[in-house]
């Protein structure tokens, strides 16, 4: 099935690149939130609550620290962003077809969906706060347990296809059976690793506030911790993408964008207030002795079942 | 570096930065010297029982993520460089509610030897709470009652007697 195509101009400023992913981040913020207040027996925020946290911050005054490089600081929270908001062109939001393809783009995808990690961290080691510098290292500690997993578990729909490119195995997947069905590890793998990668609560030791305030962004206030904030959103819109176009047979409609991208909302929240914050040591203990075990036990049945299908069936 | 242009393009950006602020006040606590009842109040306001999330009221780690200073019990010496320091990490607009009656006067550890004074001797409070300690819905209370002083509205009527 095909996809429908945009013209550059509309897919950078509205639909999927700028007014749309933005607006659209904000509104997951606020389900996910929601969710995690049901799930509590709460009533949860107002529907425009994640926008008027963001304009909030934005009119605030923003304090640039002693002692930290003030060009870095500025600029890191615009450099995370844009990494997000460019990853957004690559993927097929709502269901058209991505604004930009070609062979590759899931690597890059994948590349520019760390750098926001990687910003944080900067951001965090540049201020001499000790909290932001723990923060950092956590983070980083972080970025190197669940990446490689991470990388293995949407490596896996990518070989069965043969193709790099999101694009194609997006409408692969959408005409074969669902990859969540052949590849059940892969997936798991897939959607922790995207809360890991979020830092969302099971993960998220790197700013724990009852240990080390904020984390990273301890020193961040007004903008530069608004722009943070929403490029965190607008990667948690990209990682449901890439994970339900990969794993839950591909998005071929708005409406079939929505139901997928539901779900593994629903999923996600359920896991974030079903368990309690891991220590860093455990976090990467679990990822490396079982998340990268799973995966490449996974890959290798892969490789495996493609070796010997045609020997079995004369494929 | 506050631009007084009276517009009426600047005027509704003013709305717009108070409906902002008004909605989505993140709060974060702060014990001068309590006697921990009015933290433990404090503690309950914020559990799903009353669920100030609905509110868009979030409790925060760091001083320069907060805009509402939650302040507790009356001044020790010890405690006021402290609470000055995180006072000023505080990003502006800033607001410091004093809950409880030590916050207010000193209370019950009022002409101590180690004592300060009130939490307004030492910063600038916009709203306090009175109680010992004081109970979550009031609390709740003092902090709308702020938020509506942004909006220049009047301030909510009492809460009612429990029944
Ligand atoms: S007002 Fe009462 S409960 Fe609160 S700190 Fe003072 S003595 Fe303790």
């Amino acid at each position: 099935m095909n996809n429908i195509t945009l013209p550059p101009l509309i897919a950078l400023l509205l639909f999927p690149g700028g007014l749309f992913l933005l607006s659209f981040s904000l509104f997951f913020e606020w389900a996910d939130r929601k969710l995690v207040a049901r799930f509590q027996n709460r009533l949860g925020p107002r529907w425009f609550q994640p926008l008027a946290d963001v304009v909030k911050l934005l009119a605030k005054e923003e304090i640039v620290p002693d002692g930290v490089h003030k060009g870095l600081f500025l600029v890191l929270p615009i450099i995370a962003l844009a990494a997000a908001l460019t990853a957004a062109l690559y993927v097929p939001m709502l269901g058209f077809s991505p604004a930009f393809s070609f062979q590759g783009d899931l690597i890059v995808t994948l590349y520019l969906l760390s750098v926001m990690t990687l910003c944080l961290g900067l951001a965090g080691a540049n201020t001499a706060d000790r909290f932001s510098l723990i923060g950092a290292t956590r983070t980083l500690t972080q970025l190197f347990s669940y990446e490689a997993p991470f990388l293995l578990a949407l490596l896996g729909p990518a070989i069965v296809v043969g193709s790099w490119s999101i694009a194609e195995i997006n409408t692969l997947a959408s005409d074969s059976l669902w990859f969540i069905l052949s590849q059940p590890i892969g997936f798991l793998v897939a959607l922790v690793g995207l809360m890991g990668k979020l830092e969302l609560p099971p993960f998220d030791a790197p700013e724990a506030e009852t240990e080390i305030v904020a984390g990273a962004l301890t020193e961040y206030s007004g903008r530069g911790f608004a722009l943070f904030r929403l490029g965190k959103d607008v990667e948690l819109v990209i990682g449901l993408t890439l994970v339900a176009a990969f794993y839950l047979g591909g998005i071929i409609n708005p409406l079939d964008f929505l139901w997928k991208v539901a779900v593994l909302l629903l999923v996600t929240a359920g896991l974030q207030s079903l368990f309690a914050r891991l220590r860093i040591d455990q976090t990467v203990g679990l990822w490396w002795r079982v998340g990268a075990l799973l995966a490449l036990l996974q890959l290798l049945a892969i490789v495996v079942g493609r070796y010997l299908n045609p020997l079995l069936f004369g494929r | 570096m506050e631009l007084k242009l009276d517009t009426p393009w600047q005027r509704a950006l003013d709305q717009i930065k108070t409906w902002a602020r008004v909605n989505s006040p993140w709060a974060i606590h702060y014990n001068s010297g309590s006697c921990n009842g009015c933290d433990i109040e404090i503690l309950a306001t914020l559990t799903p029982r009353y669920d100030l999330e609905r509110f868009g009221v979030k409790l925060q780690g760091s001083p320069r993520h907060a805009d509402v200073l939650i302040c507790t019990g009356p001044v020790t010496l010890q405690s006021r460089d402290r609470l000055v320091r995180i006072y000023q990490q505080m990003p502006e607009p800033k607001f410091v509610v004093a809950v409880g009656s030590c916050g207010i006067s000193g209370g019950a550890f009022q002409g101590c030897y180690n004592i300060v004074g009130s939490i307004g001797e030492v910063i600038p409070v916009d709203a306090y709470v009175p109680g010992c300690p004081p109970r979550p819905e009031a609390i709740i209370h003092g902090v709308v009652a702020l938020l509506q002083s942004l909006q220049k509205k009047p301030a909510p009527a009492a809460v009612p007697e429990e029944k």
